[in-house]
């Protein structure tokens, strides 16, 4: 049962119509086969017992009937090949948009312990398994076993005996095949893993062209590529070559029926015990009655492979997603307390506890590894805290629903994502409904606009995958016209700390000086200068918090701030030659 | 000469993987003519009961156990034939995916690197990935199968025909009538050129999973459902529809195709009846007749087969074509000699480059007439707004793209006329947004100099200011970067791009916004670690923070693409036109205040 609840990604009602579709048409297949066999017996009767005539108006009528059998066979098909087809391409469908629904549910943490590529190949190579699975696989498999089932079930009236002889090896081999179900499966999961692997090392590959050839590594760093697709290749060679025996001799058993049924046959017949009509309705019979369940039994393998591929779905679609329900409050402050949290076994924060006013200017600062960037996503929820609550407006934010707590607040971030689509487009994730008017009204006040109409197609213009043609500067500049759109009351800001160009920069600035006016603002300074009129500055050291208050303060503390602040004096004239 | 397309294509590819191929050709034809003998036994076994039907006990019994015998020996023969055959295909299969994936992989490294950014690297991966895949089944299952569909439908029909002419003509009706089914439906269906907008759809979809996976963090922020997400949502959707659409298309032909195959004795049986008839009491014609109801039905699997065959065949032209579209890039020219120049001043001669078309769809971007020396041992701040290609001249010294016009050269060498290898091992770069690998961090920083020592390595991280940072992960050295290791701050990644150029050790230096993520802390050890990579090279800076380039021995203006002025610090600031400005807003922006304060305009 797990099986099918693996193959179906969770989904085994969805095999019923398919099943019993592929079931009828086979039913339908066996019409013309029966009517096969009676016409031999008509053919055999003269020679049975000579002086008899040969029944040549029963042949007739049995060709009759076979030509409406097929008749009746083309139509038993139809829905057979529909409920295949269709609804396979349904279902995979349905069951991508909901598993990418449920990652978009999952904490962030999560899904950047994941690899993307990973993901990604669940979402389209596993479920184009699934697919096939559902469709094909699974009724196949059932269907094919109707024929075998429904003969030994005819046969076994008409000769028990010879009934037992033709099925005597098959439940040899379907013993062999479940006995060898384990080794199976860890052949199979190798060679996912090396599947897997290899899509890894290629995404690797080119995310890293650039360095990869500044750094004349096509030797060392292929390697990593090419032992990738080499494992793969072994992997594939020993899948092949190990499981190839299993169902061979599975094979060979199923079809040793034959002689099998052969020898006691002819055994029962010279001793008188057996009809010989009977003995041939056997003998054509077995010449077809093992092909279905040879079928099924190389369905069966595959199916065993596809449906790790549905498992790992199920697995994912098992990972918890964010609880609460709660609409957030109308108030916007924000409240740490006692809060540690950690990626892994190790905390990156320890002990927090703050208060950010609703209104307020608050600005995060310390060295890089501080626990900056996880303050800012615990109060966007992009993970829950290990000990501890975030609270917003007074109630714990573990409460709320995730997604209406982010519609709250707006984030500029350093990396920026943009997606191969319209600039237009991702500036309109900010507010799905905007008009032309109101995008161009932000991206004005973004200082986007003048860039932008520069480009080929101005708002129309494609953006590279990740935003890759735009420069930093300008990907910035759209994230805040983005939130400018959002113009949700809290905002989350990581000041950017890649150089820009200083007219870049200080159009950045303005926008940002648009975007902070009347918002809850947090921030994370890397330049001290820019925050010392923050209402509260708080110094985080090795994930706890060092300092906090106004800048004048903390300079007359002589404390870790202080520190810093000497260094970026010095630095900020900073001098790469003298 | 003309381009071959599809199966020829294929075996193009596959190249001096034919012997194998072969092999498996033979051993499944054998497989597949031993697979017809336990049919032949049964009709053997048959014969002899219709000879002896009326006494049954005057049957040989000897004669037919022995022949049920045969129907067993004949199985084990064809299943051992039909297993060396897949191995042997099998083998050949997976040989030449991984030759078509390392060659792929290796072109795409010889590309230049606009090719990348104009493509999204979803729909490249789907290629080496999918498009590789559908080969192997291909090779694997459809190439032996071809060679033993043919064999067994030639000696099946000529054995009908040698029994029973007017049996086997009836027997090839269905045939006939099956094939033209089918290639009429094919006809019709390809002239809509569906299976290109089939894959066009698949790679469509791939690309937009790969970017809502990669784009989560903005999406969650966006609140888009996904629903509202449309590209993915309308992709995934289009791709459904195509998908239902085109297998509609196969539905009656398909069907029709595979009722009538299925359906061999129907046409034999009413001929067999109406000779028969005319023909009473004959046993010879009697077990003709049975043997014809008894063996026709063999002729429908091959017949699947080729049915199946065909339409890979399709799937494959169009595989084929797609790898052949990333091989069809030119890749930048690589000469023959192998050469290093012996000084290593670096002169921009005259130089004029524009993007190729694909790219300058999304962006214009270009250089002319770009000349200037950058004299070895000195350092040359190249500084401009955004886009105004500063980028784009020091990306064309390790040739990630071909100038068009002009000339680049280091130390009197054109770098054309250098090996990729030579020149790189040349020019060193640290870019903006570091690079690390999947890998360790000690290797991560060994690409620099595979053949380095553990002390050099260590040297170049203590140098670059990355040993305290490295001293405090769990694993030191050895812990692993990125999936599921540890992910380090961009001003960390910085250094360690920085200590991989150290351990390089290359004459010519290429930072291209290396201060890009540094933060207060890193910032004075990304300076202390640049100064110390800088020392006796030729280096070329692209910098935004003017401050950190008021030193430099030339400093070159550009602007859309073309040098507007050059010069060093003073004499620039003196001449009061655009580095002077710059200067100025750098000035402004620095003492920026958030929020509260505004901007003095």
């Amino acid at each position: 049962m797990s099986m099918l609840n693996n193959i179906t990604a969770g989904q085994p009602k969805k095999l019923l119509k398919p099943v019993l579709y592929t079931s009828l048409a086979n039913l339908a297949g066996i019409v013309p086969f029966a009517l096969l066999v009676e016409s031999a017996r008509l053919i055999f009767q003269p020679f049975v017992v000579p002086g008899t005539q040969l029944d040549t108006v029963r042949l007739w009528w049995i060709c009759g009937l076979m030509a409406v059998s097929f008749l009746l066979m083309y139509l038993c098909e139809i829905p057979a090949y529909r409920t295949q087809y269709r609804g396979a391409y349904n279902t995979a469908a349905e069951g991508r948009a909901g598993l990418a629904e449920h990652l978009r549910k999952l904490p962030l943490g999560y899904l950047q312990k994941r690899d993307p590529g990973d993901l990604a190949n669940m979402m389209m190579g596993d479920f184009a398994l699934v697919e096939h699975g559902m469709s094909h696989l699974v009724p196949q498999m059932i269907g094919a076993l109707i024929m075998p089932i429904i003969a030994l079930a005819g046969l076994s009236f008409l000769d028990w005996r010879m009934a037992v002889a033709m099925f005597a090896a098959f439940p040899v081999a379907v013993l062999l095949v479940l006995l060898t179900t384990v080794l199976q499966r860890k052949l199979g999961e190798g060679h996912m893993k090396a599947k897997l692997d290899a899509t890894n090392r290629l995404q690797e590959y080119l995310n890293g062209i650039r360095v990869i050839k500044a750094y004349n590594v096509s030797g060392a760093r292929f390697v990593r590529l090419e032992k990738a697709f080499r494992e793969l290749m072994r992997h594939s060679i020993r899948f092949e070559g190990s499981l190839g025996p299993i169902i061979l001799s599975a094979f060979a058993l199923i079809r040793a029926g034959l002689t099998i049924m052969v020898i006691v046959g002819v055994n029962l017949l010279l001793g008188g015990e057996l009809e010989l009509l009977t003995f041939v309705a056997f003998l054509l019979i077995g010449t077809r009655i093992f092909d279905p369940l040879s079928a099924a039994l190389v369905n069966y393998a595959t199916f065993r492979y596809f449906e790790q591929a549905g498992e790992r779905i199920v697995k994912l679609q098992a990972e918890p997603v964010m609880a609460g329900n709660r609409q957030p409050p109308s108030g916007y402050a924000v409240e740490f307390n006692k809060v540690a949290f950690g990626y892994n076994e190790q905390l990156t924060l320890k002990n927090v506890s703050l208060n950010i006013p609703e209104g307020s200017f608050t600005a995060l600062v310390g060295p890089s590894g501080s626990g900056k960037s996880t303050l800012l996503r615990l109060i966007a929820r992009f993970y829950d805290p290990t000990e501890g609550s975030v609270k917003l407006g007074g109630e714990d934010a573990r409460l709320m629903d995730p997604e209406a707590l982010l519609r709250k607040m707006s984030m500029v971030f350093q990396d920026v994502y943009l997606f191969q689509d319209t600039i237009g487009n991702n500036l309109r994730f900010g507010k799905s409904d905007a008009t032309q008017q109101e995008i161009e009204a932000a991206a004005k006040e973004a200082c986007c606009h003048e860039f932008i109409m520069k480009l080929p197609q101005g708002y129309d213009t494609m953006v590279g995958e990740g935003g890759n043609t735009l420069s930093g500067g300008e990907k910035q500049r759209i994230s805040i016209a983005r939130a400018l759109l959002k113009n949700a009351p809290i905002l989350l800001l990581d000041e950017a700390t890649a150089s820009l160009d200083p007219h870049n920069e200080l159009e950045i600035q303005r926008a940002v000086d648009r975007l902070v006016q009347g918002r809850t603002v947090i921030v994370i300074a890397h330049r001290l200068k820019t925050i010392r009129n923050a209402d509260q500055i708080i110094v985080l050291n090795e994930g706890s918090i060092a300092e906090q208050g106004k800048h004048d303060d903390l300079l007359a503390q002589q404390g870790l701030y202080a520190r810093l602040w000497t260094i970026q004096q010095q630095a900020g004239s900073w001098n790469l030659i003298s | 000469m003309r381009k071959k397309t599809g199966l020829a294509r294929l075996l193009e590819l596959a190249g001096e993987r034919k012997g194998l191929l072969w092999l498996a050709a033979v051993l499944s034809t054998i497989s597949a003519l031993l697979m017809l003998v336990p049919y032949a036994s049964v009709y053997f076994i048959v014969k002899e009961l219709l000879e002896h039907a009326a006494n049954p006990a005057l049957a040989d019994g000897g004669y037919m156990i022995r022949y049920g015998s045969w129907a067993l020996v004949a199985l084990l023969g064809s299943l051992a034939a039909m297993y060396g055959g897949g191995m042997a295909s099998h083998i050949a299969a997976f040989r030449i995916l991984y030759g078509l994936r390392m060659k792929l992989a290796t072109h795409i490294g010889k590309l230049p690197l606009g090719w990348l950014n104009g493509t999204s690297t979803g729909s490249v991966k789907k290629t080496l990935d999918s498009n590789v895949e559908k080969v192997e089944g291909f090779v694997a299952h459809q190439l032996p199968d071809f060679v033993q569909v043919v064999v067994t439908t030639i000696v099946m029909i000529s054995v009908m025909f040698y029994l029973n002419v007017w049996l086997a003509l009836v027997c090839l009706v269905p045939i006939m009538l099956g094939i033209t089914a089918q290639v009429m439906m094919m006809r019709s269906v390809d002239k809509g050129n569906s299976i290109k907008h089939y894959y066009d759809y698949l790679q469509q979809m791939n690309g937009s999973a790969v970017q809502y996976v990669r784009g989560m963090p903005a999406i969650k922020v966006f609140g888009q459902t996904v629903h509202s997400f449309r590209k993915f949502h309308a992709d995934m959707v289009s791709y459904r529809e195509y998908c239902v659409k085109y297998t509609d298309q196969f539905q009656n032909g398909f069907l029709l195709f595979k009722v009538l195959l299925s359906s061999f004795a129907a046409f034999a049986l009413p001929v067999g009846v109406f000779l028969l008839d005319r023909n009473p009491g004959s046993t010879a014609f009697a077990a003709v007749l049975l043997f014809f109801l008894i063996m026709s039905p063999g002729l429908t699997a091959p017949m699947f087969k080729m049915m199946s065959i065909a339409s890979s065949l399709r799937d494959i032209n169009e595989g084929v074509k797609r790898i052949d579209l990333i091989l069809a890039e030119e890749p930048i020219k690589e000469t023959g000699t192998a050469q290093s120049p012996s000084s290593y001043s670096v002169k921009y001669e005259k130089v004029s480059f524009s993007y190729q078309a694909e790219t300058s769809a999304t962006r214009k971007e270009a250089l002319s007439n770009i000349s200037f020396e950058a004299k070895q041992g000195k350092v040359t701040a190249l500084v401009g707004p955004s886009g105004s290609g500063k980028s784009t001249v020091a990306s064309l010294l390790p040739r990630f793209w071909d100038i068009q016009q002009g000339k680049i050269s280091i130390g009197n060498m054109d770098i054309r006329e250098m090996q990729t290898h030579d020149l790189m091992e040349t020019v060193a770069f640290v870019f903006q947004d570091s690079f690390l690998f999947y890998d360790t961090l000690y290797n991560n920083i060994a690409v620099g100099n595979p053949d380095a020592s553990r002390g050099q390595v260590y040297a170049a991280a203590q140098a670059a200011q990355c040993h305290a940072f490295i001293d405090k992960l769990p694993l030191g050295y050895d812990t692993l970067i990125g999936e599921g290791g540890v992910y380090l701050s961009g001003g960390e990644e910085q250094r360690v791009a920085v200590a991989r150029a150290i351990l390089k050790n290359a004459p010519v230096l290429v930072l291209d916004e290396a201060t890009a993520f540094a933060d207060p802390e890193n910032e004075y050890e990304m300076q202390l670690a640049l100064k110390e990579l800088m020392k006796g090279k030729t280096v070329i800076v692209i910098a935004h923070r003017l401050s950190s380039i008021v030193d430099a021995d030339q400093i070159i203006v550009l602007n859309n693409g073309e040098i507007a002025e050059k010069g060093t610090h003073e004499a620039l600031i003196a001449k009061g036109r655009l580095y002077s400005q710059m200067w100025e807003a750098y000035s402004n922006a620095s003492q920026w205040q958030m929020g509260r304060g505004g901007v003095s305009v």
